[in-house]
């Protein structure tokens, strides 16, 4: 089972979810991702401009606090757990997915690099401003039934299916 | 809780949810961006399972008073704009926040350029934080849950909303098989394989 290359999208989908369990009683808090990158960004900047630190969403979130740091080594851990299920499977991955030739247009490392830093840049951007990504409004904020969180997903769609049809080529 | 038993657990938890989305292949690019043109249904399928399955877990632990549900504050005219912009740089990155480090752990190089502007992204928010937070973006309501809205407790509601998106699952799954949208190389990358209509029509692939 663990040497599979693909698990029905059902079963990785409870897997995911009962997640919320040790999420919910041993830490307190919701499954979520885009928060740390907050907290290592913040970190990071700190060491070349300290005063990001009086901004108090800043120093709330580079504080050692054990959910701060928990959503770090969460999505630290995803990385792990990829690369153990993809070296498990024996599955080999391209330095680029064969997808974005035909939905970029072009074979160019370079110009897809340059679309995924500036995905990641709004990305996250976005994230923030909306207060959560796809974990933590989508999955733990409509499992919640939070009306915010499912506006939130809602808007992540219409962007995310405008976008891919309007800039994107057709895969 | 000591901070080295949280980073413990969220390893743990890290290590199980990456494994997870290695191998429902969700991480891929071809599955998320496939997702967003409707050419596969793979993403949607593991996010409303992983949902059921929450609302399931949190109507128990709820229900019998073992935890208290934390709900974001329903910020809407922030919840709208940054849902766009976060839900456009999905589908340009090909990933989402969580996603971007399951496709590093795999070997996509393309994922290093989304974490490093992921996180010049929650840097350059956090500078325009204090100031956006004075506009009418962060106004809104406090923390409201559908089930409080219709009279309902969560529990019940949670898993009516449960119950809902079990039975949706088994009419995409009669539509849209999932073994049906792995891919050749199980990266939701269906011209590959000839499973899409366009493939026999289409010689050249675009330029």
């Amino acid at each position: 089972m663990l040497t599979q290359k693909a698990w029905s999208p059902y079963l990785a989908g409870v897997v995911i979810g009962l997640l919320q369990i040790p999420a919910f009683l041993i830490i307190e808090t919701a499954l979520g991702a885009s928060s740390s990158y907050v907290t290592v960004g913040a970190l990071f900047t700190s060491w070349v401009d300290p005063s990001i630190l009086t901004i108090k969403y800043a120093s709330s979130h580079v504080a050692t606090t054990a959910k701060n740091w928990w959503q770090v080594a969460l999505v630290v851990g995803v990385a792990i757990g990829a690369f153990l299920s993809m070296k498990l499977s024996g599955a080999k991955r391209a330095a680029v997915s064969p997808v974005w030739t035909r939905a970029l247009g072009t074979a160019s490392p370079a110009k897809r690099y340059a679309v995924a830093f500036f995905g990641g840049f709004i990305m996250l951007f976005g994230a923030r401003l909306a207060d959560g990504c796809t974990s933590g409004h989508g999955l733990s904020g409509m499992a919640q039934l939070s009306v915010g969180s499912t506006v939130a997903v809602a808007a992540m769609f219409t962007g995310a299916i405008a976008t891919a049809f309007l800039l994107l080529r057709r895969l | 809780m000591s901070i080295f038993v949280a980073i413990l657990v969220g390893v743990a938890m890290g290590i199980v949810f990456g494994f997870a989305l290695e191998k429902s292949r969700v991480f891929e690019p071809g599955m998320i961006v496939g997702q967003m043109q409707m050419k596969n249904f793979i993403m949607l399928k593991v996010f409303l399972t992983a949902v059921a399955t929450g609302a399931v877990v949190l109507a128990v632990l709820n229900g019998f008073g073992y935890v208290k549900l934390a709900p974001k504050p329903a910020l809407y005219a922030a919840d709208i704009i940054g849902g766009l912009i976060l839900g456009a740089g999905i589908t340009l990155a090909g990933a989402c926040p969580g996603t971007t480090l399951a496709q590093i752990g795999t070997g996509y190089r393309d994922a290093l350029f989304t974490l490093i502007g992921g996180l010049l992204g929650a840097v350059a928010y956090t500078y325009a934080q204090p100031m956006l937070s004075k506009t009418f973006l962060a106004q809104g309501g406090g923390k409201i849950i559908f089930s409080d809205l219709i009279g309902l407790p969560y529990w019940m509601a949670a898993l009516v909303l449960a119950a809902v998106l079990v039975a949706a699952l088994f009419a995409l799954e009669a539509w849209r098989p999932w073994r049906g949208e792995m891919g050749r190389d199980v990266d939701g990358d269906l011209e590959s394989t000839g499973n899409s209509p366009r493939a026999t029509a289409r010689v050249q692939p675009a330029e």
